[in-house]
């Protein structure tokens, strides 16, 4: 097989669509005489409900009904996940609506369905909740309620310690964040009594786990919900677990029969959308006297938030499997606490736990080269991790990479065109090395293609996107394998009814799995063209060869090509399609799985920070990622600096700030801030292509690695311009102007407790 | 995010709006750029919203005896755009080019910034510095306040029911003089932290206007006589941030006005 277009960098075939503003969002769905949903929510962040005393209809101007937790009897919470070897507790998962308490402002409370979203905020007022408030809990470390924990223990790491040459610890953490993406939530539902269906109208990032979680919660078949995923305007991992908002507009319009529609707004989206991160962590690493690393202890708090959604466990129980890094470490003691906290519940946000153990093992990796008094590129050297597959202490199977050769060309690169040697006055400089390896891809997705007249190709890909850009992504794979233009594909996403079966979108995941399953339904298709060839052609079917020409058979047997437009209408036509099969289509499936690859990088940043005013500026970032064998580089280059482009915001403004009371104090967009186009700098990229072994593309994962390695590279540059001091990110001008010149408060490295 | 009920009226004339606004429980429209988000959260519930747009003698710029004045409904991107005003008040230019974004300022009006005086905007930093006088009209007639009087606290003006901000009139720029507004901002077109407007004429006049000091644009006199007096710039800008408590905002202060006066200097 040539490889004509995988690599080639296509531009995107929707883009015209979406730049002309022609895409439809599910805001876009109209469906006549639409009800309209909106939500009262706790004032409180800890609180019992008293009472709930709502309005009639008849008492407020289009209100037709309001929806409480005492309507819901039937419906279970949330559906949970456990990760492999974690601890998840029971009875903690969200529920559709409370019946007895509260635990985050902002909570949904009761839905009031009204003619119009205006109606419905009006009549919304009128609903009375009576509660008693209690003091929230706000630190992970003062929770005493453990969501959900992992630990894992492996060789003798108490005797390492002892026998080590030195000890670095660190005490880490990272603040809590909002996805933001610029299309809010939101759902519409209609249902049909007679056929007992639900349809539902969803922006999500994928039908399967969307469905599987309404089915779960509505206690109905998957069968009779019909899931349609419209354009999607971005999800970053906020999208994989429906709003607790999506399933009460669900049970409003089967119970009221009309059509429903739940449009998130931003408040709504800022203060009740699951956030990222929010975790923290102290990390002790044992080294020998020449550098070694021998082992590592972490025990880390993440702020998990009131209730469990279906994957708040997963960023944390990943942060901690990940926390060895990219380095060679034969033992370590890992646990992670998912605390409950009364804030909004958090999961999966672009790196879902990468970049928390990235930050934490990349910074203490730099203590320990200024401790030792080591070159902390020499420092990495001595400890990359180099053959593969490597098993972690910390259970997971890295399948494949080239650590050594990312941190080359990242040194390479930023030792090429440096930017401007000349140093303003008053300005303290530094740099940074991050490296890191992701886990991305795992489980399965499918895929099933069929022949049209003309030689058309439609695929149906269990995937679905939400701005990555999988349509000329996986028709290139598939144009390659049948010898034909992207052109001749058209792939079809994002509807259960024609969906074959697969997880989602999510995890940096869709080109290893769902990427795959195309490259082997395409192979099946090319198996199945053969043998439609080989009974034209009279000859056997391992005689015939896929050309561009088309299916010809040896040598020996002619030079006759059948092209894929003739087989087309062959397959369809009784006389010439094989008794044994039925005129039709040609058609393949295949479903395809694997275990999870991992992609890797290095990242560098260079920074200055104004001593007088203490603003930050980073001055280049250059990125080097290896996602194993690139099937688009262009849409490869998008992902890495959009990835980066969030991570930079993580570094410099982002933060989700929370008072005493629980209350979110940057529940707007005036107060949570986002970078503009002006803050971005210079960001280089270069690609390491290290093919994984587990798929037949050699794909690993582009998604999340930008918004990883970024992250430590300019905490480590921060840290490098403060002379080794240690602050925490976002670092705002005010942070870093009290770190220049106030005196260290209070010890920072404190000896971890044991139990 | 949507808005308590409210009736909306199209203001048939000035004396209409003031007549709405001193008659009913209303609030005046300009731009919108801060109203219809105050609305939205169901901060701001009126009961009548009165147009200003509609209202074409209230938005014009001009010169007039060498004196700028600017219509209260003069959009914030016509200002960033004069080229009268960059050659005359340049301060005001590079003031407004911090206000949000191109979008939020083809929209915002200059009067609109004023009157919802936000202790984080730069224009009423940028016309305090500039000595502007603040025309207010009401039913019973017009009065004329300078910032000082006008800018009472966090969001609050002199501005009395019933009253609005008509015209914002600059006094003519000296000869010899040069200006500069510096500020720190989290992000590019973001609420400014502080800011330091500066408008001298060595030996002559200095007007020092403060953002983030206080929550009303404050002048720093006793930094204006000290350069009048041939005090550096150092110790012009340290006396400028002395009042400040905060030790990071003071720093940030008196770093923005030094830098201020390094440019009009150099």
């Amino acid at each position: 097989m040539t490889t004509r277009l995988v690599g080639a960098p296509l531009t995107r075939r929707e883009d015209a669509r979406v730049l002309r503003g022609e895409t439809r969002y599910v805001d876009d769905i109209a469906i006549p005489g639409v009800a309209h949903a909106a939500f009262v929510r706790s004032p409180h962040a800890s609180a019992l409900i008293r009472s709930i005393s709502v309005p009639q209809p008849a008492q407020a101007d289009g209100l037709l009904a309001v929806i409480t937790g005492r309507d819901l009897d039937g419906l279970r919470p949330f559906p949970v996940m456990e990760p492999n070897g974690a601890r998840v507790a029971e009875g903690e998962a969200h529920p559709v609506l409370p019946l007895d308490d509260v635990r985050y402002a902002g909570q949904p409370v009761a839905a009031v369905i009204a003619r119009t979203r205006a109606l419905a905020e009006d009549a919304a007022e009128l609903v009375e909740v009576e509660y008693e408030a209690r003091d929230p809990v706000l630190s992970p470390r003062a929770s005493d309620l453990a969501l959900m924990s992992w630990s894992r223990r492996t060789g003798d790491v108490d005797v390492a310690f002892a026998a080590a040459a030195h000890v670095v610890s660190g005490r880490y953490a990272l603040p809590r964040l909002v996805a933001a993406p610029m299309e809010s939530r939101g759902a519409v539902a209609e249902y049909d009594a007679g056929e007992d269906a639900l349809t539902m109208w969803c922006s999500a990032q994928d039908i399967h786990r969307s469905r599987a979680q309404l089915s779960h919660i509505l206690g109905r078949d998957e069968a009779s919900i019909h899931l349609i995923i419209p354009d999607v305007g971005g999800a970053f991992g906020s999208k994989g677990v429906i709003a607790p908002e999506v399933a009460a507009i669900a049970v409003a319009a089967i119970r009221l029969g009309i059509p429903v529609k739940w449009t998130e707004d931003r408040l709504e989206n800022l203060v009740g959308a699951y956030q990222g991160r929010g975790i923290e962590g102290d990390v002790e690493l044992a080294l020998s006297a020449d550098g070694r690393m021998l082992a590592l202890r972490a025990r880390l708090w993440a702020d998990l938030g009131g209730y469990l959604l279906t994957t708040t466990p997963v960023p944390p129980h990943t942060a901690a499997t990940l926390i060895t890094g990219v380095y060679d470490i034969p033992v370590a003691d890992v646990e992670v606490i998912g605390a409950r906290t009364h804030k909004v519940p958090t999961g999966p946000y672009r790196g879902a736990g990468r970049p928390d153990a990235a930050y934490m093992i990349e910074r203490l990796v730099d203590q320990a080269a200024r401790e030792l008094e080591l070159d902390r590129i020499e420092l990495r050297r001595r400890n990359l991790i180099r053959r593969f597959p490597h098993r972690t202490p910390t259970g997971l199977e890295y399948d494949s990479g080239d650590y050594e050769h990312c941190l080359d060309l990242a040194l390479e690169l930023a030792g090429r065109d440096e930017p401007s040697r000349t140093r303003p006055a008053d300005t303290a400089r530094g740099t940074g090395i991050g490296m890191y390896v992701e886990r991305a891809g795992g489980a399965f997705e499918s895929a099933r293609i069929e022949l049209h007249a003309g030689g058309r190709f439609v695929i149906d890909s269990s995937s679905s996107p939400h701005g990555q850009g999988h349509d000329i992504t996986f028709a290139q794979i598939a144009a390659d394998r049948l010898q034909t233009e992207p052109g001749m594909i058209e792939l079809r996403f994002g509807d259960s009814a024609s969906s074959p079966g697969g997880v989602g979108t999510f995890g940096s995941r869709s080109v290893a799995q769902a990427g795959s399953a195309v490259a082997l339904a395409a192979d099946a298709m090319v198996g199945e063209g053969a043998g439609l060839a080989a009974h034209l052609l009279g000859v056997d079917v391992g005689a015939v060869a896929l050309t561009a020409g088309g299916f010809v058979g040896s040598p020996e047997g002619g030079s006759e090509a059948l092209s894929w437009p003739e087989l087309a209408e062959a397959a369809s036509d009784p006389a010439r399609t094989p008794p044994a099969r039925d005129p039709g289509p040609l058609e393949a499936v295949a479903r395809f799985e694997s275990a999870n690859v991992f992609s890797s990088g290095a990242h560098a940043a260079d920074v200055d920070i104004d001593r007088e005013t203490g603003q930050l500026t980073i001055r280049r970032l250059v990125a080097v990622d290896d996602a194993g064998t690139l099937i688009n580089p262009l849409l490869v280059h998008g992902q890495v600096i959009g990835g980066v482009v969030q991570a930079l915001g993580e570094c410099l403004v982002e933060e989700a700030v929370y008072d005493e009371d629980g209350q979110m104090r940057s529940g707007s967009f005036l107060d949570y801030s986002l970078l503009t186009a002006a803050e971005i700098p210079p960001i280089i990229t270069g690609e390491v292509e290290t093919p994984t072994p587990l798929n037949p593309l050699g794909a690993k994962g582009a998604g999340e690695g930008g918004a990883v390695g970024a992250l430590p590279a300019v905490a480590n540059a921060v840290a490098d311009a403060l002379g080794g001091r240690h602050v925490e990110p976002p670092y705002t001008a005010d942070k870093l102007w009290r770190a220049l010149h106030e005196p260290v408060s209070g010890t920072r490295s404190e000896p971890m407790s044991r139990r | 995010m949507k808005p308590a009920p409210f009736a909306y009226r199209p203001a048939p004339s000035v004396a209409g709006a003031l007549d709405v606004l001193a008659t009913e429980d209303a609030v005046a429209l300009a731009g919108g750029q801060s109203l219809i988000p105050l609305l939205n959260f169901r901060l701001a519930r009126p009961e009548v919203l009165v147009d200003l747009n509609p209202l074409t003698e209230l938005d014009h710029l001009e010169i007039s005896q060498g004196s700028l004045r600017i219509g209260a409904l003069t959009r914030q991107a016509t200002l960033q755009r004069s080229p009268a005003v960059a050659a005359g008040w340049p301060l005001l230019t590079e003031a407004v080019s911090h206000v949000g974004h191109a979008a939020i300022r083809n929209r915002g009006t200059v009067g609109g910034s004023v009157a919802h005086a936000d202790p984080a905007a730069e224009l009423p930093v940028a016309l305090a510095a500039l000595d502007a006088r603040f025309h207010l009209r009401s039913g019973s007639g017009e009065r004329t306040l300078s910032a000082s009087e006008l800018f009472r606290g966090p969001m609050t003006t002199a501005l009395e029911t019933g009253e609005l901000l008509v015209e914002i009139e600059v006094p003519p720029a000296a000869p010899g003089v040069r200006m500069a507004f510096l500020e720190h901002a989290r992000t590019h077109g973001d609420f400014a932290v502080a800011g330091a407007a500066v408008v001298v004429v060595p030996g002559e006049r200095a007007a020092i206007a403060l953002l983030g000091a206080a929550p009303v644009p404050v002048r720093a006199s006793a930094a204006e006589r000290a350069f009048l007096e041939g005090a550096d710039g150092a110790e012009v800008a340290r006396l400028a941030g002395a009042d400040v408590g905060d030790r990071y905002r003071r720093a940030l202060l008196t770093t923005l006005t030094r830098r201020a006066l390094e440019r009009v200097l150099a």
